[in-house]
């Protein structure tokens, strides 16, 4: 960009509108060919396995085949009506958001505490940040498998020590009213430790001569948190947020190991349900439809993110 | 876009993967095939398996066989679909049995006809070697679309010494529905409301319900699916309403059935830890149990209350549409040296699983076998009142709509009788496609 900007402008003002465009796109195009070219390697891989995949899905979320032996044909909107119609990808989206919602407020507040709690680097908090990131480094499938014996009725570990306080014996995973709360709880003990590297990075940034002269000001431990260290934080928490909300849209593994989306769709989210229409189904028409609705949300998602930290960045 | 990105990259992989073993068969000259294999149950399938193909390529210079890991028996159909749409379908496929119809309505099999009278066989000869039960999972419209390769029933097992400790004879095991609610009230032991040991767990996860249901709604007489056409399923019948009530009393009536749904390893681990007396299991399990239960066990049929009947469960070998001819006559020369009695004998004491070649249990090495092991010889006599495992259209989702509602009953969450209205309603709206097109399609 700023290779292109101060050849354009002379030109812009010297010659007549209808060359100028022209000319101005030429000597533009010449200018910036070399960032095209450096940005070939990521563009042609972009196409291949993103866009290229995004388009696809885009087109096969517009054919359907009436029945099993019929050709596909165009049918415009109709796969997303029909997903949109589809009690179980209702049940999925609600799902998602109960699973969004929780899975991020306690994440976030926990990895915040951690933060706080360990900011100061010694022998025993190194030791105990790298106990609490331990988790990240487990994969998610193995994590699940790990899970699933530890939430296994009666015989469990969970059991094993929380069953005998308890009257009944809960069945973690096969009951729908709990199911998903399990799954929860993974994602957080997962994800906590995660999100905490973050809020390390961002407490290193909060001034050391402000909150000195806080602390001289006579300002308390809690007022420096609220009034400095919070405010200090937001781009952190905006960033944390958004990260956290589209880990709960794109990581399933558990619910794939662990309960396939049961008892009774219970741990059912968006992204199984679109690998339940691609696969059990075979329905790659309303899979697409799902996948386009899901892409919209996270798009948007992000782009409005993104406009609140440019916002921040320019104006506050 | 997740699922496409991932397919995409899998095919990528599996493309590369593929050239990388061409490139030096075309040198060498034998015909290259891949078999597509699932590892469905725990254990070391996979090593066996690589015994076996080691063993054909041995014996059959013109032909080099790789064996392709393929993960549970879903994703097997995932990657088989995946790999025919991309043009590059393998050679043979070890397919989850109640997979072969949805696949043929989907004209993704090779009908087995033309190879068996290549070899100048007949169909009913051919047919014959397997036992009676497996053939209904194997034929479609009269034509053989898939060969038996290692099979299953569902089978009860019983914590011998905890039987006997409850003044039950564990050599006279419950035959009657009503015998076994008697033994599982006898076999539950209770401190004050809670229960410490569960009399009997039978699972109850996506795959496993439906199947369990099948068997519970066969012991009470009825049929679960039209064995004939791919369109119906009989979930609000009274055989079936029986079954379910009758599951559901044991948790919510006489509270020897833990509540909820509970997967397959739960149950099998409950069984081992002695957490529960009795369980109903598939017999692919036998070789799990019989390496690590610490205490004597038997095993015995599923009981009735109409009539002794279960449904198999298992896979087929199966050649994917669109394999050109001489890799078809390869993969079919491994399909039938897999299945000859020697080698099915061998898989199947390998594995656990029965040998769906009935000539195998002839074979000297069986017949030891099966003196020293008799709890395997269970399994095999049950076979004589077996009959298909549940296929229609879109198999998977059918099955579903029954399974949600199932365990919406073992939660006590719903009764019997509104879930399998739920429940047919659901698959009467998955099969309808089907129907518009065969059974509604008049002149």
């Amino acid at each position: 960009m700023s290779l292109a900007e101060p050849a354009a402008l002379p030109v812009a003002a010297a010659v007549p509108p209808r060359l100028h465009i022209v000319t101005r796109f030429t000597t533009r195009f010449k200018a910036s060919l070399p960032a095209y070219l450096l940005l070939l390697p990521s563009l042609v891989f972009l196409a291949l396995f993103t866009y290229g995949a995004m388009g696809r899905v885009l087109i096969d979320a517009l054919y359907q085949r009436a029945t099993p032996k019929a050709p596909l044909r165009f049918v415009g909107l109709d796969n997303i009506t029909a997903v949109l119609a589809d009690p179980a990808f209702t049940g999925a989206v609600i799902n998602n958001l109960i699973y969004a919602i929780g899975t991020a407020v306690p994440s976030i507040g926990l990895a915040l505490l951690f933060a706080l709690a360990l900011a100061r680097t010694n022998v025993v908090t190194s030791a105990l940040r790298a106990a609490l990131f331990l988790p990240v480094l487990i994969p998610m499938v193995a994590a699940s498998a790990l899970f699933l014996f530890i939430f296994l009725p009666n015989v469990g570990l969970l059991d094993y020590y929380i069953g005998r306080l308890l009257p009944v014996v809960p069945n973690w995973l096969g009951d729908p009213d709990i199911a998903l709360y399990a799954i929860m709880i993974i994602t957080i003990w997962k994800n906590a430790g995660y999100y905490m590297l973050f809020f390390l990075a961002g407490l290193q940034s909060v001034p050391e001569d402000v909150m000195e002269a806080a602390h001289l000001d006579g300002a308390g431990p809690f007022t420096r948190f609220r009034h400095i260290i919070l405010p200090e934080l937001k781009p952190t928490f905006l960033f944390v947020t958004v990260i956290a909300i589209l880990n709960a849209v794109t990581q399933v593994d558990h619910v794939f190991v662990m309960t396939k989306g049961g008892p009774s769709n219970a741990t059912n989210l968006v992204l199984f349900y679109i690998y339940q229409q691609a696969v059990e189904h075979y329905d790659i028409g309303k899979a697409s439809a799902a996948t386009l609705l899901t892409l919209a949300a996270l798009m948007a998602l992000t782009a409005l993110s993104f406009r609140t930290m440019a916002n921040r960045e320019g104006g506050a | 876009m997740l699922f496409s990105r991932r397919l995409m990259l899998g095919l990528a992989i599996a493309g590369t993967f593929a050239s990388a073993i061409a490139v030096p068969a075309m040198a060498e000259g034998p015909t290259e095939i891949d078999l597509f294999f699932p590892v469905p149950v725990d254990g070391k399938l996979a090593r066996d398996m690589g015994t076996l193909i080691k063993e054909f390529n041995d014996g059959h210079p013109d032909i080099k066989a790789t064996a392709v890991y393929t993960g549970s028996y879903d994703d097997t159909l995932i990657k088989t679909r995946a790999s025919i749409k991309a043009g590059k379908p393998p050679s043979a496929v070890i397919m989850s049995a109640n997979f072969l119809l949805d696949m043929q309505i989907e004209n993704e099999l090779t009908n087995l006809d033309s190879l068996i009278a290549a070899d100048g066989s007949t169909k009913d000869k051919f047919l014959g070697q397997f036992f009676p039960a497996l053939q209904g999972n194997a034929v479609i419209d009269r034509s053989v679309y898939g060969v038996p390769f290692h099979n299953s029933t569902p089978l009860l097992y019983i914590n011998a010494d905890q039987a006997k400790e409850a003044g039950l004879d564990p050599n006279k095991p419950p035959q009657t529905w009503a015998e076994l609610t008697d033994w599982a009230k006898k076999l539950t032991k209770r401190e004050g409301d809670k229960v410490t040991r569960w009399g009997i767990a039978i699972p109850c996860a996506y795959d496993y319900c439906g199947w369990m249901m099948e068997t519970l709604t066969m012991t009470n007489g009825g049929r679960y699916y039209n064995e004939e056409f791919g369109g119906e399923v009989y979930y609000d019948t009274p055989s079936m309403l029986g079954a379910l009530t009758w599951w559901s009393d044991l948790v919510n009536k006489h509270k020897v059935h833990a509540p909820g749904a509970t997967p397959g390893p739960a149950v099998s681990t409950s069984f081992i830890s002695g957490n529960a007396a009795m369980m109903m299991l598939s017999t692919g399990s036998l070789t799990y149990v019989r390496e690590n239960a610490k205490f004597n066990y038997k095993v015995a049929f599923i009981p009735r209350n109409v009539r002794n009947a279960v449904p198999i469960g298992g896979a087929s070998l199966i050649i994917p549409a669109g394999v050109e001819a001489d890799k078809q006559k390869a993969a079919w020369t491994l399909i039938k040296w897999m299945t000859s009695p020697e080698k099915s004998a061998w898989w199947s004491r390998a594995t656990g699983y029965f040998a769906p070649n009935m000539a195998a249990y002839k074979t000297p090495d069986m017949v030891d076998f099966l003196n020293k092991n008799p709890d395997a010889k269970t399994a095999v006599e049950q076979l004589d009142v077996a009959k298909p495992w549940f296929a229609t259209y879109k198999t998977v989702p059918v099955r579903k709509t029954l399974e949600d509602e199932v365990m919406l009953v073992l939660n006590g969450k719903k009764q019997p009788k509104e879930a399998l209205v739920a429940a047919q309603k659901a698959a009467d709206e998955t099969l309808k496609p089907y129907n518009a097109e065969t059974s509604l399609k008049l002149p």
